[in-house]
């Protein structure tokens, strides 16, 4: 069930499979917030803004397709989709375009401008946004930007004025604990700190290993500068309503302790 | 030695080129532009009596790899598909090739195959190695990656190491299809700059030095006869130093010129 989470923006969950080999790594290291025996699950979230018209962001995984057609039909309750966005063409995350396009032929496709390969992600025809274009939903309106943590170089980030909200895509995820589906991190009864978003960017952004620290902390500060965002909704981990500057320098000590300390795994 | 010689079976628009005895590259073109290409790839193992492909390639491409692979394999087609990873231009041919070839085993490095779309996949490990084919596989962590499931695909009898989204290069139009013991004058160093500029994005935020030193360290430790991108032109073992230096000079300049 889909849950709404500022006035006309709906956060649809896939929670995914149960991870115990996530499980494990986090039994080995001895990790706080984490009580054995308890499932872990690393979700896909997709975000549905609904002011005049309607905008789907992000698609959740061919595993989910049967979720996300539901969810959006419940959301919907009649109206029309008149966009989906994708925020980079990585199964995870666009998986089900063909098939969201086909119970709503009438909408929209929008994929990130960035790079010269579209035809090869099936994207030729989708219209292109990126960083200085803005899509007005009627009461709702989106910017779309360039992505400064990611995977896929066909990526972008998307902003929402009337909710502060920043969707930073890949960057700002962490693994769930069964029944932590769906809940603002300031809902958790376990910690969400720097050592959760570590154990999830340490394999998703596997990267940060080969990073100067203090270079990738300083884009930090400077995404939270940019965009001043009051919420953040991520593609894999809680949205945040509260207190973001706290989780941007949590995001902070996760690039040290990637840099340091290595991959965790992989997703 | 001739087999090494990277032998070009048939130049022009369908270049099939033998790295080794037994490995040959499928080399597509996809144009960018501006007289500037890439390469989106597949490689062929030729084991035992199984055929081995490396990455599926691009559905751009499928007319063309479905002939050329049924041609280099005599009609038998492929026993196992072994991912790089599920990036669609890696992936994109799976349900069309197990149609007309079969059920063949599928292995991935996903930890969760389902999510990226591989229920049926049989699992790699990152860091493990695998029986696929009769051939021992290494399954190594990219340090040039940018999905966290990608694995670089080490074939120990070939020594040849396949490395996905790495190593790229984007070449010129007269450069189609040619190993880095045909390219005229070599790899330039403008080329594999752009190419991991724009593919790999969080090169910005590299330390340069770290990275270079992990990269040079996995080849001292591992014999390898050459590097098989995907999006690039195979580099042979003695053109291997040459493409690091050029590789690390272009990553230097991504972090000079995009500063925070």
């Amino acid at each position: 069930m889909p849950r709404e989470i500022h006035p006309g923006i709906h956060w649809i969950q896939e929670f995914g499979p149960d991870r115990p080999g996530i499980a494990k790594s986090l039994v080995d290291r001895g990790a706080h917030w984490y009580r054995p025996g308890r499932e872990i699950h690393v979700p896909q979230n997709a975000f549905l803004f609904t002011g005049e018209r309607t905008l789907l962001f992000d698609t959740l995984s061919p595993a989910a397709t049967d979720r996300i057609l539901a969810d959006l039909e419940r959301v919907l309750d009649g109206r029309a989709l008149d966009y989906l966005a994708l925020s980079h063409p990585d199964v995870p995350h666009a998986g089900n375009t063909f098939r969201i396009l086909e119970r709503h032929p009438g909408a929209k496709l929008v994929a990130p401008s960035f790079g010269r390969t579209h035809e090869l992600y099936h994207l030729e025809d989708a219209h292109k946004v990126g960083p200085g274009d803005s899509l007005d939903l009627g009461g709702k309106r989106l910017h779309f930007h360039d992505a400064a943590f990611l995977d896929a170089a066909m990526s972008m980030w998307m902003t929402e004025e009337t909710s502060g909200m920043l969707l930073p895509v890949d960057w700002m995820g962490l693994p769930l604990m069964d029944g932590e589906g769906l809940l603002f991190a300031d809902e958790f009864r376990s910690p969400v700190d720097e050592d959760r978003y570590a154990e999830f960017h340490g394999r998703v952004m596997f990267w940060m290993r080969y990073v100067d620290v203090a270079r990738t902390q300083k884009e930090i500060d400077l995404v939270l500068e940019t965009y001043r965002p009051r919420m953040v909704a991520s593609a894999h981990g809680p949205v945040i309503r509260a207190d973001v500057p706290r989780y941007f320098e949590m995001m902070k000590e996760v690039v040290e302790r990637v840099a340091t300390g290595g991959r965790t795994g992989v997703l | 030695m001739s087999e090494d010689r990277g032998t070009v079976t048939a130049l022009g628009a369908d270049p099939e080129v033998a790295l080794t005895r037994d490995v040959s590259w499928i080399a597509e073109n996809y144009p960018l532009g501006g007289g500037r290409n890439v390469h989106v790839s597949v490689f062929l193992i030729r084991a035992e009596d199984q055929n081995i492909l490396i990455d599926s390639g691009s559905f751009y491409h499928r007319e063309s790899l479905v002939r050329r692979i049924s041609r280099a394999t005599a009609g038998e087609g492929i026993h196992s598909l072994v991912l790089s990873h599920s990036d669609y231009p890696h992936s994109g041919n799976i349900p069309a090739f197990r149609r007309r070839w079969g059920d063949f085993e599928i292995v991935a490095s996903s930890g969760e195959p389902e999510i990226q779309g591989l229920p049926y996949a049989r699992r790699s490990r990152i860091g493990g190695s695998l029986e696929v084919a009769g051939r021992e596989i290494d399954f190594l962590d990219p340090p040039l990656a940018d999905r966290s499931h990608t694995s670089w695909i080490y074939d120990r009898a070939s020594r040849v190491l396949f490395v996905a989204d790495g190593f790229g290069y984007h070449h010129a139009d007269d450069e189609i299809g040619l190993t880095s013991r045909q390219l005229p004058n070599g790899f330039r160093s403008e080329e594999i700059y752009t190419f991991h500029r724009d593919t790999l994005i969080w090169l910005r935020y590299a330390d340069p030095a770290v990275l270079m030193g992990v990269l040079r360290e996995m080849f001292a430790e591992r014999d390898v006869s050459w590097v098989a991108p995907i999006h690039g032109n195979p580099i042979a073992a003695e053109h291997l130093d040459d493409y690091l230096e050029r590789l690390e000079e272009g990553v230097r300049r991504i972090v000079r010129e995009q500063a925070i």
